[in-house]
Formats: C-alpha cells, sequence, structure tokens
C-alpha cells in the first residue's frame, strides 16, 4: 500500500502536506464508508485505495461492504438501470428484499461514527436501522441520475431524505432533495496497479499473454460489458473506420460481483465480433489492473462510448496515461473532454468513427491532446482531490447552513 | 537587492487556504431567456460562484474565457459574440453583486433583442447553476521576508493563490490583491507592487498566476530565490 509521501511527486508537496493541515483541522472523527463490492467497479477501487489513506492521515476509518444473495444485484442492478432511465419494473416482492437484505446488513454493523459515507443505490436503506449510530450521513450517489424512471426514484428519494446531505459526481444529477447537495469528482490512484508506469517490458509481457500483436494501431475500450457502455455501438465505429485505416479493436472488460447482466451482454458482443480477427474481446477477472494498465498504455486511441455514464474513470485513466480519448457526450465524460484540448466528445458510432480516423492520421495532435489531458487529470481527478474533498465535506457537515467556515 | 529580500517585514504575510465544495442547486438553464431569467433570479451566491469560485472548481487547461456564463455562450449555445461581451464584462468593476447581476442582465437583454432567435444548447450541454461552500483555514505557512514569501509561493496549494490573488479584490471591495498590498505596505518597491497589479487575472489559470508572480519579483528583486522560468 502506497505511502503518502509518495504521492509528493506526483501532485507536489504543497498538496500532500494541505492534506495533513486539513486533517488537523478534522480529527479526531471517525469515518465509515459503505458500499455493496470490494473488488470491480470504480466505487469499490476509489475506496480500496482511499480508506487507507486516510488513515495514515490521521482520520480513523472503516469500509464496510453489505452482503447479498444474487436476488438482491439483480434488484440493485435493476434499480441502477432504471435511475439511469431504463424502464423497469419493480414488484413488492423485489421491494420487499431489497429493504430486507439491508436491514440484516444493518444488523450486522457493531461501529460508531461521526460521519458515514453511504455508496450509492445498494446500501442506502441501511440509515433506517443506524440513523442514531452516527452524527452525520451522506448519500453518495455514483450513478448518472439526470433523467431517473420515476417510479423507483421516488421509492428511493423517500430513503435519501433522511440523510444530512448528498453528494452527486455531476451538477445535472443534483435532485429536488431537503438537505444540501455536494459534488465530488471521483478519482483515480496514479499509483495503483491499474495507473502506475510501466516499462516497455511490462507492456509487450502482457500484450503477448492476451495474444495482441501490435502489427496495426490499437484502438481500445475498457469497460463493463453493460448496455449503457455501449461496445456494440464501439464495433459498429470500428467498422467504419476500418474501410478506411487499417487498425484493430480490442474490448477489455471486467465483471463485478454485483452486475448479473454482464454475461449476457458480454455474449451479445461474442456474437457481434465473431469471425473478425481484427476484433479481441477479452472478459477480465476484476483484479486484471495490471493487464488493464498495460492495455491502455499500448493503444493509440481510447473510446469510451458510453450512453449514460456517472463519471467515466477509464476516460480519467486513459487521460492520466497521456492517451487521446474518444467520449461519448454523457455525464462526467463531458467536463473531462473538451474538443480538440483534452479529447474529443462524440454522439453517435458515426462521430466516433470520425474521430478515430482523425486522430490515427494526426499523431502529432494526439499527442499533444494526450498531454494535456494528463495535466488536468493531475489538477483535478486525482484521489487526493477526493481525500481533500471527504476532509473539507467533514467541516462543512458541522455547519451545513454557512456558506463560509474560516479556522 | 539581496538585502531588500531579507528586509524583515512590519507585518508577517499569513497564507490561507481556501477548501471549496461545489453546491449544485438543481437549476438548469438550456436557453438564453432562462439564462437571463435564471441570473435575474438566484441567489448571489449562485452568481458568485459562476463569476469566481469556478476557478477553484474544474477549470479547463487552457483558460479561453473568464467566466461560466461566456464559456457556455461559447461552447454550449456556440453564440461567439455574446461570449465575447460576456468575456470583456469584469465583474470587479462594480462594488456589488446587485450591480454585477444587472451588469449581465443588460449584456444578454440587448443580446436578445438583436438576435432574430433564441440560442439554444444542445442536450447533454446545458448550464448547470451552482453555489459553494468554503473553508478557510491559517495555513501555518507565513513570509516574514520577500525571501521567505517567494518560496512560501512555490509552497502553498493554488487555492491560496485564488484565495489572496483574485477574491481578495471582492471580498475587500477593493481592486487590489492580498501580495501587493502586503509589499505596497511593507516594503519600498513601488515597482513591484505596480508590476504584480498589472498581471490580467482572467488570462491565467492558477498555475500560471503563481509562476507569474514568481518571475516577477525574481526581475525585481534578482534571482535569489530561486532561477526564473
Amino acid at each position: 500500500m502506497a505511502n503518502l509521501s509518495e504521492y509528493a511527486p506526483i501532485v507536489g508537496d504543497e498538496v500532500v502536506s494541505q492534506l495533513e493541515r486539513l486533517t488537523e483541522v478534522v480529527a479526531p472523527r471517525r469515518f465509515v464508508h459503505i458500499n455493496s463490492t470490494r473488488y470491480g467497479g470504480g466505487v469499490a477501487e476509489i475506496l480500496n485505495r482511499a480508506v487507507p489513506l486516510l488513515n495514515q492521515l490521521g482520520l480513523e476509518t472503516h469500509w464496510q461492504v453489505m452482503e447479498g444473495d444474487p436476488f438482491f444485484f439483480e434488484i440493485t442492478k435493476a434499480m441502477h438501470n432504471a435511475l439511469q432511465g431504463n424502464k423497469v419494473y419493480f414488484s413488492r416482492e423485489m421491494i420487499n428484499h431489497y429493504l430486507e437484505v439491508n436491514r440484516e446488513n444493518a444488523r450486522r454493523c457493531d461501529w460508531e461514527a461521526d460521519f458515514v459515507l453511504v455508496h450509492d443505490p445498494q446500501p442506502a436503506y441501511m440509515i433506517e436501522e443506524l440513523r442514531p449510530r452516527a452524527k452525520h450521513w451522506v448519500w453518495r450517489c455514483h450513478i448518472d441520475v439526470s433523467r431517473p424512471s420515476l417510479q423507483v426514484w421516488k421509492f428511493l428519494r423517500d430513503i435519501v431524505r433522511q440523510y444530512d446531505a448528498s453528494v452527486f459526481s455531476m451538477p445535472q444529477f443534483a435532485q429536488s432533495l431537503p438537505h444540501p447537495q455536494y459534488l465530488i469528482h471521483p478519482s483515480i490512484d496514479p499509483l495503483s496497479e491499474k495507473n502506475r508506469e510501466l516499462t516497455p517490458g511490462e507492456i509487450a509481457a502482457v500484450l503477448e499473454r492476451l495474444g495482441i500483436e501490435r502489427d496495426k494501431p490499437i484502438v481500445l475500450q475498457v469497460s463493463r460489458f453493460d448496455a449503457f457502455k455501449d461496445p456494440l455501438g464501439v464495433i459498429q465505429a470500428f467498422r467504419l473506420v476500418r474501410r478506411h485505416t487499417p487498425c484493430k479493436l480490442v474490448l477489455a472488460g471486467g465483471e463485478a460481483t454485483d452486475d448479473p447482466e454482464g454475461a449476457r451482454l458480454f455474449a451479445e458482443v461474442q456474437e457481434a465480433a465473431h469471425g473478425d480477427p481484427d476484433i479481441q474481446v477479452l472478459l477480465l477477472p476484476p483484479d486484471a489492473h495490471h493487464d488493464i494498465n498495460a492495455l491502455q498504455r499500448a493503444a493509440d486511441v481510447i473510446v469510451q462510448k458510453s450512453i449514460r455514464e456517472g463519471f467515466g474513470l477509464t476516460v480519467t485513466e486513459a487521460m492520466w496515461k497521456g492517451k487521446p480519448v474518444i467520449g461519448g457526450a454523457v455525464g462526467g465524460i463531458v467536463l473531462q473532454l473538451q474538443d480538440y484540448v483534452t479529447g474529443f466528445l462524440v454522439h453517435s458510432p458515426e462521430g466516433c468513427a470520425f474521430r478515430i480516423r482523425y486522430l490515427l492520421h494526426r499523431p502529432e495532435m494526439a499527442k499533444r491532446m494526450g498531454q494535456l489531458a494528463r495535466e488536468f487529470v493531475r489538477q483535478h481527478f486525482l484521489i487526493t482531490r477526493s481525500l481533500r474533498d471527504f476532509l473539507t465535506l467533514i467541516i462543512l457537515l458541522d455547519q451545513p447552513e454557512r456558506r463560509l467556515i474560516e479556522f | 537587492m539581496t538585502k531588500m529580500l531579507d528586509q524583515p517585514a512590519k507585518d508577517p504575510f499569513l497564507f490561507r487556504e481556501c477548501f471549496l465544495m461545489t453546491m449544485p442547486i438543481g437549476i438548469k438553464v438550456g436557453n438564453l431567456r432562462e439564462l437571463l431569467h435564471v441570473i435575474r433570479e438566484v441567489k448571489e451566491s449562485v452568481l458568485y460562484y459562476h463569476l469566481f469560485q469556478t476557478r477553484l472548481a474544474v477549470s479547463p487547461p487552457a483558460v479561453e474565457y473568464p467566466n461560466d456564463f461566456a464559456l457556455w455562450a461559447g461552447t454550449a449555445l456556440q453564440e461567439i459574440a455574446l461570449a465575447e461581451k460576456l468575456s470583456s464584462f469584469d465583474p470587479l468593476d462594480y462594488t456589488n453583486m446587485g450591480q454585477v447581476r444587472q451588469a449581465i442582465v443588460d449584456i444578454i437583454e440587448e443580446y436578445l433583442w438583436e438576435t432574430p432567435f433564441v440560442p439554444w444548447a444542445r442536450p447533454g450541454f446545458e448550464l448547470h447553476c451552482c453555489e459553494a461552500s468554503t473553508v478557510v483555514i491559517r495555513s501555518k505557512i507565513s513570509a516574514h521576508n520577500l525571501r521567505e514569501f517567494c518560496q512560501a509561493l512555490q509552497g502553498v496549494g493554488v487555492d491560496s493563490i485564488y484565495y489572496h490573488f483574485f477574491e481578495a479584490r471582492w471580498r475587500l471591495e477593493s481592486p487590489i490583491d492580498d501580495f501587493s498590498y502586503w509589499i505596497e505596505t511593507n516594503f519600498d518597491l513601488p515597482e513591484l507592487v505596480t508590476a504584480i497589479r498589472g498581471i490580467d487575472i482572467y488570462f491565467h489559470n492558477l498555475k500560471e498566476i503563481r509562476q507569474t508572480l514568481i518571475n516577477l519579483i525574481q526581475r525585481h528583486l534578482g534571482k535569489f530565490c530561486g532561477e526564473p522560468q
């Protein structure tokens, strides 16, 4: 596990010492995170890194992962899809099971805290049982809830109302709620296995093991096999590009224990790619961080053609590696990619194909955009920024009605 | 000049740090008429966020437009002429937010009057209104002379630069930043003070402002706190 001082050469000494000074104002307080999976997905990745760093800073921080049966995760995945705008029917049985699993998990808790951050809808209802255990409860929503299905949002809203505050990844996800809403952009860890610098030898070894030849430029999308990430649209875009420019497509996706739909979509993608020697579809285990790192560093162009996206950490990862990124103009991708500066935003498979061709034919432009993208991430989307935001939030919640607190 | 670098100040400069949390207020603006309405109605803290505090939130690596309204007009509405007008307007020319609000309203009203249609943003590119809560703490970093000041500038976060160099002008209701005020009242260096006050804050990001300040001090006092870049 990385030591906080190891971040100083990357973000600057001043950023690390600032975190220490901020912690002096905050501590001693007990901080608890609750989410639904220890591995796989952006939330677990952030918590795996942030929790030890918060403890190193001197803030007593505990991470609780809720447990659930397959039916529970089917329900919460459907809830996730509904919050991102899909029409999903919820039966009384589904709702009751969701509530009961939350109650069971709440009964297993033995902590007391000053500040609890509950991530996403899965464990949201635990507040019902645990409210007196902590002074401040904050709901952290990582999902694109800009146009949620009304039935599910009404249900969740009644739960979220009990919290003292909510945190969203983008301003467009803010909702009508009777408490303060804050913005925290997700972040990546530059020292994690997924983002650390790799040697050319390490990259070559991964490509060889995965059977990827570097005989043509590589176009890459890394994401879960999820309809909202539009892997079929990426294949369509790739085939449009290949009519003009030789290249190959790698679609690499991890699995998360709370995503039962992944296998079905993976099969659909395999079917679409079947028989095409220039398309490789890789189902990687949730801990394949090193492989993903190598793939991103080996790629010539990285795509994240999402049609809904909370924030798009794979975009941040690619930008940090100095790569030009083409992203769907949704959610947090819009914040990260600025046309011709840090990447390209696209609205269709055709647009995606057009920008891939542009970048493959303009390597000098691709390099310049990649460099600007890396600096943009350094300033705004590294884990040190999230630590700072957590600490600031803890201070603000003592006096949420005040817009300025001075020490 | 070495002597001047070590000459003790009457009052030390105490750096403060500024931790800002953006707070979305759930209001979305999709066209220019809506923007006019929102600017008339929202709390002053919302205008303040989009004119000033946005610097400390996420700002693009290259500063093209100096505030969110100009940026949105230029990039989302693609109304470059309006973006130019909103960029040229300087909120620091006014003494209170009521006057600033009226100035923006006047610009947009005039533009709408002369435009045959209401400019719209594409879906996904709406302006989402925010305000912010801020924690300000004493950083424990202080400067008792110009050498320490120069070194401290390199050691504080960019939020400190924002607080003392940008926000101070509004906070103190005077177009003067904290840094040049401290140098003016502690040292006899009128040329340096004038040079610092000549920095156009709207065309640099906070990192660039920090470097420009360091370069100016080095240019006036020699290279004793490091080589200018």
